[in-house]
């Protein structure tokens, strides 16, 4: 197979089937998930509560919480590598492009220098997180090799992506590891803790409502 | 002869079946492993920050227990039993500080209800939970002391307050006043000044003779069976006695 077919597998069938599996796995989490959670889960619909459910989602996707005031950098390098980590794929104009070759549909997006700094950014932030794993006793102990592995894979697209940008080394081969490496990303989030992108709402909803219920904040 | 645990796989197999549930699967599996639960457990900050007592290490005993199964073993389960009973209160002060809200709490009775499937519970939880069969309370008080009691400080009061009364099974009453059952063993003065304020609060309360423990060491202990028995008591009483509500004792 020369790398021409392989490029146009995975510009074809094989970003069809990331995309069907990354949406149609967590799909099936949120069925499997309400399926349960009304069988064996009764707590959360006796105490339903739309105030507390999005008064802790609030509190927590804007860092209006203790644990933020008590851990800044984390806070912030957290903050900043998920904005990064979500805006630049979706508003790269690269990206934009291919979007618009398949679909003819188009949106804003981000200048290529922006672009290229926010890439940056999610690698340092990134790295960042695995030094502080291998150097807090209280955090290694908790690690485990997973936990590397899936920082690995929400990386590899953010370098192989620089790298391909800037050209470095064979432009085609890169282009195919991006490509890759960006769909196995897709491919793994349904089934791991990379879930919590979605998964965050529902666990921060219910504690919400639980502590609600007794008119306590949970932040 | 060295001592022998039983261990029987099945029955924890059926307990970890049992418990599973949504919300803890989710918590199980979307636990960052960030480490930013640490310093809000009183276990891990009085221990010199030991990292082995941080509330997610807690909720991945757990999990172990989850994805083991049938597979347990002596060892496991001794482990499992330490950490669930040993290194956590269950006070659900890391659910407030972690970002996903992860109730390492829940986890906590979750793992303990395990251990219950294994007869593996705090030998001092067992004798309170067959208090609780058996008495109506966590403190072997029979009927009889628990009147007794309950005159004698009636008594105390009136020297002091003429006039006032502690009602027992007064039908149809507003509040029905529990205590726990510590009160009537050790401290039954607690119970004379809750009737002073009743009393000049014009409350129309009684106590009951029977489900008058608020207390539910059964809960603690992670037996969801005989915590459900121990709230029965107090339902029942207040359903036969047609009160408005239930007051617990401070
Ligand atoms: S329980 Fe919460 S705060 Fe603790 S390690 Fe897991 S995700 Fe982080
Ligand atoms: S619930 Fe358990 S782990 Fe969490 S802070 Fe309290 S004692 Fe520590």
């Amino acid at each position: 197979m020369n790398l021409v077919t392989l490029y146009e597998l995975l510009r074809g069938p094989l970003l069809w089937l990331a995309f069907g599996v990354f949406f149609g796995g967590m799909v099936l989490r949120v069925i499997l998930f309400y399926r349960l959670s009304k069988r064996k889960d009764g707590v959360i619909y006796r105490f339903f509560s739309w105030k507390w459910l999005w008064l802790s989602i609030f509190r927590w996707i804007v860092p209006l919480n203790e644990t933020a005031k008590k851990n800044p950098i984390v806070t912030l390098v957290g903050f900043v590598f998920h904005i990064c980590l979500i805006a630049t794929p979706i508003f790269l104009l690269a990206h934009g492009v291919l979007w618009y070759e398949s679909w003819e549909i188009s949106w804003w997006s981000l200048s290529e220098q922006v672009a290229d700094y926010m890439t940056l950014i999610v690698i340092g932030c990134g790295l960042f997180f695995a030094i502080r794993r291998m150097v807090l006793p209280h955090v290694r102990i908790v690690t485990t090799a997973a936990d590397y592995l899936l920082l690995a894979v929400t990386l590899t697209p953010f370098v192989t992506g620089y790298l391909a940008y800037h050209q470095y080394f064979d432009y085609n081969t890169v282009l195919i590891l991006h490509m890759f490496f960006g769909e196995l990303m897709l491919v793994v989030i349904p089934f791991t803790k990379l879930s919590h992108f979605l998964m965050f709402f529902f666990s921060r909803a219910i504690t919400g409502m639980e502590f609600g219920r007794r008119s306590a904040p949970s932040w | 002869m060295a001592e022998k645990v039983a261990v029987d796989p099945q029955a924890f197999k059926k307990a970890v079946d049992d418990r599973t549930n949504a919300r803890l699967k989710m918590w199980l599996e979307i636990c960052a492993h960030c480490g930013l639960c640490a310093d809000t457990c009183h276990f891990y900050l009085s221990n010199d920050r030991d990292p082995k007592l941080i509330p997610a290490i807690k909720g991945k005993k757990v999990l172990e227990a989850f994805k083991k199964k049938d597979k347990i073993d002596e060892a496991f389960l001794e482990e499992l039993y330490w950490t669930v009973y040993g290194d956590c209160t269950m006070c659900r002060r890391c659910t407030m500080f972690c970002p996903f809200g992860i109730d390492i709490a829940t986890i906590t009775s979750t793992g303990r209800g395990l251990c219950v499937s294994q007869g593996k519970v705090p030998e001092n939880l067992v004798k309170t939970i067959e208090s609780y069969y058996e008495y109506g309370n966590q403190m072997e008080v029979s009927e009889e002391d628990w009147i007794d009691t309950l005159q004698w400080m009636e008594e105390e009061l009136q020297e002091e307050l003429p006039g006032a009364t502690i009602p027992i099974d007064k039908k149809g009453a507003n509040l029905l006043y529990t205590v726990n059952a510590r009160e009537p063993k050790f401290y039954p003065m607690d119970i004379s000044q809750a009737a002073m304020v009743f009393y000049l609060a014009g409350e129309d309360w009684t106590m009951s003779s029977k489900g008058w423990d608020d207390t539910n060491l059964a809960m603690f202990a992670g037996d969801l069976k005989a915590a459900g028995y121990v709230s029965q008591l107090v339902r029942d009483a207040a359903e036969e006695l047609e009160v408005k509500r239930v007051a617990i004792t401070e």
